[in-house]
């Protein structure tokens, strides 16, 4: 039992037991609430609730509710993380992240890590979704569209690392 | 049980599952991202087959049985259809993740363990979603 415990809550677990929860995550969805698995729409779900009286045509079509579904299942994410976190007795806050700020300054990292950001935003929104709502929903729907998007998230991904990352990182990577 | 799945901290539940496995299984480590893209370590590809693979199971499934909620109401898959925005938004996205070492959800993982810089990653998705709506204000052709 202590074994089983240290497998689940404490160690990192195989790939297949990820895969396996996260798949099986998309029809629970569908079985207790009949909604599809998605993450990059709340984003703009956190923008509604900050700005409620908008004229911004997408916001107001896209979002009916303040407070929606989104935005509960946004914050459990991070209250995921922390759990996950605690039980493998990781710090409570770190400024690391891997070989980029083993890399580079702190400010130079969150620099690059804002631009991330934006372009996933930016990029999750004009693709439709992002690697949630594509790569692991739409794809496991036959979803053409999904399917696509998520054969070009992995193109530009390479691309990038290779033309951007690794010279970024100096050879000082992994 | 009914009044669980007809309020809100159901999503909450169902989401701190999503950000559990996603840290338990090192989506949420920058170098595993980045490892996946140089070639060097392949787990995440193979996290996100075969959660395809089990969410397609899984959904094959629930139509035999009838593709009903436990509440009994019919269960409707939304069709993505293709668009071009897959293509221009997908390469803007994995220029992002690659960019990143995170996607939307991982961020969110990455910010409940702790990892004090993800914060930047979040700043930059609200910022990029919110450039996206203005973008829809002059070319409403943008939103699929």
């Amino acid at each position: 039992m202590s074994n089983t415990f240290q497998a689940v809550f404490v160690k990192a677990w195989p790939w297949w037991a990820g895969g396996l929860a996260i798949g099986l995550l998309v029809p629970a969805m569908y079985v207790l609430t009949n909604t599809a698995l998605g993450v990059s729409t709340g984003y703009g779900n956190v923008l509604f609730c900050v700005m409620p009286r908008t004229n911004l045509i997408w916001l107001k079509k896209t979002f009916k509710e303040r407070w929606s579904w989104r935005v509960f299942f946004l914050g459990g994410m991070i209250a995921g993380g922390f759990l996950s976190a605690r039980l493998a007795s990781r710090p409570l806050v770190t400024t690391g992240m891997g070989a980029l700020t083993a890399s580079v300054s702190t400010g130079s990292a969150a620099l690059v890590l804002f631009l991330g950001g934006l372009l996933l935003g930016v990029g999750a929104r004009v693709a439709g979704g992002c690697t949630s709502g594509h790569s692991i929903h739409g794809t496991a729907n036959l979803h053409l569209g999904s399917i696509v998007a998520t054969a070009v998230f992995f193109v530009a991904g390479v691309i990038t690392t290779r033309a951007v990352v690794l010279p970024l990182l100096g050879g000082v990577g992994p | 049980m009914r009044s669980l799945v007809e309020s809100k901290w159901i999503y909450g539940l169902l989401g701190a599952f999503f950000g559990f496995a996603l840290s338990r299984s090192g989506a949420t480590e920058y170098d595993l991202i980045h490892q996946m893209f140089t070639g060097q370590n392949l787990k995440i590809v193979y996290l996100m087959g075969s959660a395809v693979v089990v969410a397609a199971l899984g959904m094959r499934a629930l139509k035999l049985l009838g593709n009903r909620t436990i509440t009994g109401q019919e269960i409707k898959v939304h069709q993505k259809p293709l668009h071009w925005g897959n293509v221009v938004g997908g390469l803007v996205f994995g220029t992002g993740w690659a960019l990143s070492g995170a996607c939307p959800g991982t961020v969110l993982g990455q910010i409940g363990e702790g990892k004090a810089l993800a914060l930047f990653t979040v700043a930059g998705l609200i910022a990029g979603t919110y450039i996206y709506t203005l973008l829809v204000e002059r070319w409403p052709g943008l939103s699929s």
